[in-house]
């Protein structure tokens, strides 16, 4: 059995039909990409796997424990999220506490390990992602890129079974892609099963065992890197990868 | 001509009128405390947008910040036993109403008009705080009590320990009404003494030299906590004994 598996996810919002029944199943290790036009639900799927939005219906699998999305109840989502974790877009970062503290707070909190036990695993995640140098800076003293390698950091000390990351380099500067991708691509070396969302396609090719299309709230495509890219058999599927490579290759536009 | 202005006077009195700060202090922070829980309260009743409970505390805000103090204290004074009296007749009680000591009537009132302007410093400093931050708290598993405790609540106290603080230095000069509820604080002091000789202009400098200093001080100790609990402007020296571990993955990830 796979170690996730969701099952008839719904969302919407008001009339609008966000996510239409989505069945995934996720082996362990595995690095699933999901790619799509924009407002088709990639980071509602996401969000929707840790509840931070409530799905009207589906249920969900992980190693082994099944929780009924619509029904759940509030000890069942803390047990839920605690299987999982969530990097952002936005990094989110506690701005009041400095890296080491943001990377100890959860284990400290909701691992109950103790203080000491705390710190010393988050030196290690934080070392791990290359911030071992900047343990007593705030937030506000990091680059987008280090502020995003701490958040990655802070939900690898977590252990999770399933990591969730929407859009982690969109908010970067160009030049500090790099440095986060990298980080994305140990933590997939170092076996995390990883579901992202992410709009970095060279990425995606190099790193993900596996691509989805979403279009609609639905999956229209499932397969590995070279089957949905190279030689893409849905029309849909197509159109969008034509679209994104126009935009590649915009240079030619150029007087 | 006689003495217009008595300029030792005014010096010589404050020790008179120190006699009667403990009372003017006591009074300010148990105000103070009804004021931020009551206000902590209304606030959470407010955002949570609890039906009936809501819509009352709506009222009282409004009720609260549109009379003035004084009168707020004189109805404390002569509708707290009013109350009292009827509670009595109608339920067979026995409170002696003569036993309530008047500083009470003034630490409800003051109190309860606090927490109406506490309240909304205390609903708008919590609203600051960044949404993303509490989705990160909770993705983590934190319980929506820990994501209050130890996300929502530090971050909302730095942004509102200076409104707080300003509310604070109103409520401490707000205590020198407290002579309506015959409560005897360095300005009723102040009034008494000046009846004995009648220099009441000398009396006023003293009790605006003593209510100045202490202001003054809650300003220094305002400004203290703000830096303490404030993130430092400049990052720390990182250390530059670890290796540069970032060009170290890099080869090892080449």
């Amino acid at each position: 059995m796979s170690l996730v598996e969701i099952k008839g996810l719904k969302k919407s919002f008001g009339n609008n039909v966000v996510l239409d029944g989505i069945d995934l199943s996720i082996e362990e290790g595995e690095v699933v990409a999901i790619i799509g036009p924009s407002g088709t639900g990639k980071s509602t799927l996401l969000r929707s796997i840790n509840l931070l939005e409530k799905p009207e219906d589906g249920q969900i699998t992980i190693d082994g424990e099944t929780y009924d999305l619509s029904r759940i109840t509030s000890k069942e989502k803390l047990g839920l999220r605690q299987h999982t974790e969530m990097v952002f877009q936005q990094f989110n970062l506690f701005k009041h506490r400095n890296a080491l503290e943001n990377v100890m707070e959860g284990l400290h909190v909701v691992k109950k390990l103790s203080k000491e036990e705390a710190r010393q695993a988050a030196l290690q995640e934080l070392r791990k992602v290359g911030m071992g140098d900047r343990l007593y800076h705030y937030p506000r003293h990091l680059s987008g890129g280090q502020q995003q390698r701490v958040a990655i950091a802070r939900a690898l000390a977590l252990k999770p079974k399933l990591l969730l990351m929407d859009e982690p380099t969109s908010a970067l500067d160009p030049e500090l892609v790099g440095e986060v991708l990298l980080t994305i691509k140990q933590a997939a070396k170092d076996g995390y099963t990883i579901l992202l969302v992410t709009h970095e396609m060279d990425f995606v090719k190099n790193v993900a065992d596996r691509i989805i299309f979403l279009e609609e709230g639905k999956i229209v495509a499932d397969g590995t890197p070279r089957e949905i890219l190279d030689n893409p058999e849905n029309e849909r599927l197509r159109t969008f990868l034509r679209n994104i490579n126009m935009l590649r290759t915009a240079d030619d536009y150029v007087i | 001509m006689a003495k217009l202005f008595d300029f030792q006077l005014v010096f010589t009195e404050i020790p008179d009128l120190l006699a009667y700060l403990p009372t003017t202090l006591f009074l300010t922070f148990v105000a103070l405390l009804i004021g931020l829980l009551v206000g902590f309260v209304i606030a959470i009743v407010r955002m949570n947008k609890i039906p009936v409970l809501s819509q009352l505390a709506t009222a009282f805000v409004s009720v609260l910040r549109g009379t003035p103090i004084i009168v707020q204290l004189y109805i404390s004074y002569f509708g707290i036993p009013i109350a009292l009296k009827y509670i009595n007749y109608y339920r067979g009680t026995d409170f002696n109403i003569n036993d309530i000591p008047g500083i009470i009537f003034a630490m409800i009132a003051l109190g309860l008009n606090q927490s109406a302007f506490d309240s909304e410093t205390i609903r708008s400093a919590i609203q600051s705080v960044d949404k993303g931050q509490l989705e990160a708290a909770k993705s983590m598993g934190m319980t929506g009590w820990q994501v209050l405790r130890r996300v929502t609540i530090p971050q909302a106290v730095s942004v509102a320990l200076l409104p707080l603080g300003n509310s604070l230095i109103a409520l401490i000069k707000g205590t020198s009404l407290a002579f309506t509820c015959s409560v005897m604080e360095i300005t009723a002091a102040g009034k008494v003494l000046a009846g004995r000789n009648y220099r009441y202009f000398e009396v006023y400098c003293s009790l605006a030299i003593i209510y100045w200093v202490i202001t003054f001080i809650l300003e220094r100790v305002m400004a203290a906590i703000e830096k303490k609990v404030s993130i430092p402007e400049q990052p720390p020296e990182t250390e530059k004994s670890l290796p540069k571990q970032s060009e170290a993955r890099k080869e090892a990830l080449a």
